[in-house]
């Protein structure tokens, strides 16, 4: 069944405009301050329609760092949860991604997707501010080809 | 009734307002971009984010009074649509101008606040709470001021319809001059009513997250959205209508002159978001009690000085 008009522009609205929410799941700090440094106006992600938002009710992307530890494993878990469907997860930095040096630690569950489901991996050590852009344009271009797919 | 109807729903109403909100939303943030030295989003951007929110699903907290949290955006949006009617777009003359017609949009631009403190405290979260609270004791600081810098033209014109106050600016455009110390205060209080950056305390993202609309996501927090972007083209609407009474006999050329001083005006608050930084609630109600409330006092009696020497 194709999509009606009110639906596409909904398509096109969720690819155009990625809000983000950033959460420390017990990183480092070094990822956490590349993604920072993304939203900087050096890298300008505005251009792409991204914007940080301060509650996860009011966002699409969540950009976790580090190994998820057993203190934020259910804060983590409850982030996800109050954001509105539809969601992506993405994994920043190689803790974020299996864990890391820190995997099989006694105090850590793993990477980001022991808890949650992740859409998108970036590794790194620290991940770098452009690679963090390119996750994001390339979820976004994996979104709407399963858009039109779905078509 | 089929002319009234167009009225509400296309023109001046919810069509043309929200079309026009959009662009503004977009001319506010590449401004804001440039100025910062960033490219800034493209021009569809306010409409993408629109259309996303729309498509999102809709979460109402377990605490919340599911009828009044529902209803208190589309309050927000009718009110402020319902003040823009009353305001002048392609001539002196508004749609249906009245005698206190200034005092009807004032109040109704009041509400959209209202429904902001509302909206917070029915949301039943620590973070909207606080946000709620702000809505409201920023509400009394600058409300003052701003009622008393857009009521001074009215003295020196002696009517209380904008109609009028356009019109007799338009006949003594020289008058204009008397009112800039009044423009000013205008301009700085309607940062506060529209929650822009010094001060945008009730949203204040980095500490109490995004304040009164910590709850609202999906469809409702689109509409309410909507109202703030809304209530910005209003109140520039609103601000040039007695403070720039530049107008056109020709209502198309009027129409371009709407849009020019609206723009301006714009620019300005633009200016003024992106050079200032948040304060703190308590340095708000001192700087609008003691430094923009006197300010507006004495255009007041300047503007009783002028009418009575002109008399």
């Amino acid at each position: 069944m194709s999509k009606n008009f009110f639906e596409k522009a909904v398509d096109w609205g969720r690819r155009k405009s990625p809000w983000i929410i950033h959460f420390n799941a017990g990183a480092c700090n070094g990822c956490d301050i590349e993604v920072v440094d993304a939203l900087t106006p050096r890298f300008d992600v505005e251009r792409l329609g991204l914007l940080q938002q301060g509650t996860p009710r009011h966002a699409d992307v969540l950009v976790c760092t580090g190994a998820v530890t057993l203190q934020t494993r259910d804060r983590l878990k409850q982030i996800y949860e109050q954001m509105p469907e539809p969601k992506f997860v993405l994994a920043v930095g190689s803790c974020a991604c299996t864990g890391g040096i820190f995997d099989g630690c006694y105090c850590v569950s793993g990477g980001i997707d022991s808890v949650i489901p992740v859409d998108a991996y970036i590794p790194g050590c620290a991940a770098r501010p452009e690679a963090i852009i390119d996750a994001v344009v390339k979820l976004l271009t994996a979104l709407e080809q399963s858009q039109k797919a779905a078509d | 009734m089929l002319m009234a109807l167009f009225n509400i729903v296309i023109f001046p109403g919810l069509l043309f307002l929200g079309i026009y909100a959009l662009f503004f939303a977009f001319l506010d943030r590449k401004l804001y971009a440039r100025l910062q030295n960033r490219v800034g989003p493209p021009w569809f951007q306010p409409l993408a984010d629109f259309c996303k929110l729309l498509g999102k699903e809709t979460i109402i907290p377990q605490g919340a009074d599911r009828r009044v949290f529902v209803s208190l955006p589309v309050f927000a949006l009718a009110a402020v649509t319902t003040a823009f009617i009353y305001v002048p777009i392609w001539s002196v003359n508004s749609l249906f101008p009245f005698e206190g017609d200034l005092i009807v949009v004032l109040y109704l631009l009041t509400i959209p606040t209202l429904c902001f403190f509302l909206g917070g405290w029915y949301s039943t979260s620590l973070y909207a709470t606080i946000g709620a609270v702000r809505a409201l004791t920023q509400l009394f600081s600058y409300e003052v001021p701003l009622f008393m810098a857009m009521l001074a033209p009215a003295i020196l014109a002696e009517t209380w319809s904008i109609s009028g106050i356009s019109a007799y600016y338009a006949e003594h455009p020289l008058y204009i001059l008397i009112n800039i110390p009044a423009f000013l205060v205008a301009m700085v209080a309607c940062q506060g009513k529209l929650e822009r950056v010094p001060f945008d305390l009730p949203e204040a993202e980095t500490e109490i997250v995004s304040g009164t609309f910590v709850e609202y996501s999906g469809r409702l927090f689109a509409i309410f959205k909507m109202a703030i972007d809304c209530e910005l083209v209003v109140v520039s609407a609103l601000i040039a209508a007695i403070f720039l009474p530049f107008h056109a006999a020709n209502p198309w050329l009027g129409f371009l002159y709407f849009i020019i001083k609206t723009v301006i005006i714009l620019i300005l608050l633009c200016l003024f978001r992106a050079s200032m930084a948040r304060v703190r609630i308590e340095q708000m109600l001192m700087f609008c009690w003691k430094i923009l409330t006197p300010l507006a006092i004495i255009q007041i009696i300047i503007n009783l000085l002028v009418r009575g020497a002109l008399a």
